[in-house]
């Protein structure tokens, strides 16, 4: 498939806005995100692909292997995995 | 003897005793505080961890299958306690060392062989970068790395056709980083891949590469919503396969002498939505798969033939759970229906149209462990005009299962 010098610089300009986009507000997090709390992300975050587990399933350093098991897995942000840890040692 | 040195005598005598009280007691509680020190030291946490999790399903299979062949219809019925797609015992072993490295290890047992699902160690490097390298599952589509332990899904069978890309040896790269009140996150690897079978089909070359080429794999994931309830990911994979020394297959066009290539793609959906008192999550995931073209060699004949080498597969999920209701058995049920759909290459040795409808009840005993009564109906038509083949056109072959299935994770 040949792409032609109008298209290319179509697709490099969108891509260029996409990752500007990116750089401006990759490690900027919203208001509504920096304020939840680890209850909060806990309840949202696990349930995507399995039940939000209790609290007295592991001990507190298992959560924290858990934690980077699950941040692993699931992609969590470091701030998530953080939270939802500090909840669960609770 | 005056009263005078009495009394001196009697001062010095109380503050001696005094003293060895004194000194006694600041000993005893010295040798206290030493134990309830060690106490401690023997309670605190060090640096690493290790602990054991992973799952566990077994169940009851109850099977009828008709074959339709040139006319003529047979119907086999089967009743096991397992089978093999549905029993797996597979430890998840976990180690840490401190906060930056973590070793995971999961062998898996299905009944009839024992695998190994990933064995890897990763190194958070920074707050948006982890890297791994081992045995891992490779970031095609989100069902092989999230959704396939039994205790994670929600009908008792794995989707056909959502095994490849599965595990292989390399490196990987990964991270979630905020986006204003979005989220996204990017899965990178690096492996050795895959090599070409003389029947078309993909096959890993495990730890030893067979040729120079590698295998990149990748997926981008956006969460548009603040409360991360919808996920949205894509995935590619492209590599150069393998040709194994015993290969009969060859390039079309004689004087080329480029190998066989693959490429995939994937688009993977997850969404949570909750409608007091119902929580809904609806699932899916469509991939494709396509091999260049190259020229066979049929076992039966020894004739050359060749086939658009594509393959694509999709799967849709809906699940409904009363997590509200205030009745305790009903919030423990969770209704879980799912279509499946799988094409293979036409006039291949294994070319067949795939349909799969599932349902299945499942009844929550705790957060991680569930038993499901499902009910799964499969449709398979060959699609290819090779009488030795399996896929041969005008065969089909009908499946009605009832599971009994229990899943925990460990």
């Amino acid at each position: 498939m040949k792409i032609s010098a109008k298209n290319f610089t179509a697709i490099a300009l969108v891509g260029l806005a996409a990752l500007g986009f990116i750089g401006i507000n990759g490690c900027v997090e919203g208001k509504q995100l920096a304020e939840k709390n680890g209850m909060k992300l806990w309840s949202e975050n696990c349930q995507r692909c399995h039940f939000s587990p209790s609290s007295n399933a592991f001990s507190n350093e298992e959560w924290k292997t858990v934690g980077m098991h699950m941040q692993s897995r699931a992609l969590l942000t470091s701030n998530e995995r953080d939270k939802i840890i500090e909840f669960l040692q609770n | 003897m005056n009263t005078r040195n009495v009394f001196r005598k009697s001062l010095m005598a109380a503050s001696a005793f005094a003293l060895c009280l004194a000194t006694n007691s600041y000993a005893q509680e010295g040798s206290d505080k030493s134990d309830l020190s060690k106490q401690v030291s023997s309670l605190m946490p060090g640096e690493s961890n290790f602990m054991m999790a992973g799952l566990v399903t077994f169940g009851f299979v109850n099977q009828s299958t008709s074959y339709t062949s040139g006319g003529f219809k047979a119907t086999d019925k089967t009743n096991s306690l397992g089978d093999v797609d549905r029993y797996e015992f597979s430890p998840m072993f976990l180690w840490r060392h401190g906060d930056k490295l973590l070793a995971e290890f999961e062998p898996s047992w299905d009944g009839s062989a024992i695998g190994v699902n990933w064995a890897d160690v990763s190194y958070f490097v920074s707050r948006g970068l982890i890297i791994r390298g081992g045995y891992i599952v490779l970031p095609f589509g989100t069902y092989t790395k999230r959704l396939a332990a039994g205790w994670i899904n929600k009908l008792p069978s794995d989707p056909m056709g959502v095994d490849m890309a599965g595990s292989d040896f390399g490196v990987e790269f990964e991270g979630g980083f905020p986006l204003g009140n979005m989220k996204w996150s990017y899965d990178v690897s690096l492996s050795n891949g895959f090599a070409l079978a003389n029947d078309g089909t993909i096959t890993g070359v495990g730890i030893n590469a067979m040729n120079n080429g590698k295998t990149v794999t990748g997926r981008l994931a956006l969460l548009p919503l603040s409360n991360s309830s919808l996920e949205i990911g894509a995935s590619g994979l492209v590599g150069s396969l393998a040709t194994p020394a015993a290969a009969t297959f060859s390039n079309i066009n004689s004087t080329d002498t480029k190998g066989p290539s693959l490429s995939m793609y994937a688009v993977d959906l997850n969404f949570l939505h909750n409608i007091n008192p119902v929580q809904l999550n609806f699932k899916a995931q469509y991939s494709t798969a396509a091999v260049s073209n190259m020229n066979y060699i049929n076992p039966a004949d020894t004739t050359s033939y060749t086939f658009t080498n594509s393959t694509s597969s999709y799967f849709a999920q809906l699940s409904v759970r009363p997590t509200q209701s205030k009745n305790k058995v009903l919030k423990k049920l969770e209704l879980a229906m799912r279509y499946v759909n799988y094409t293979a290459p036409k006039q291949s040795l294994w070319g067949q149209n795939y349909s799969e409808v599932d349902v299945s009840l499942d009844y929550w005993l705790s957060w991680r462990t569930v038993l499901k009564l499902g009910f799964e109906n499969l449709k398979s038509d060959g699609t290819t005009s090779f009488t030795n083949s399996n896929g041969l056109d005008g065969n089909s072959t009908s499946i009605n299962r009832l599971i009994i299935q229990f899943a925990t994770e460990l």
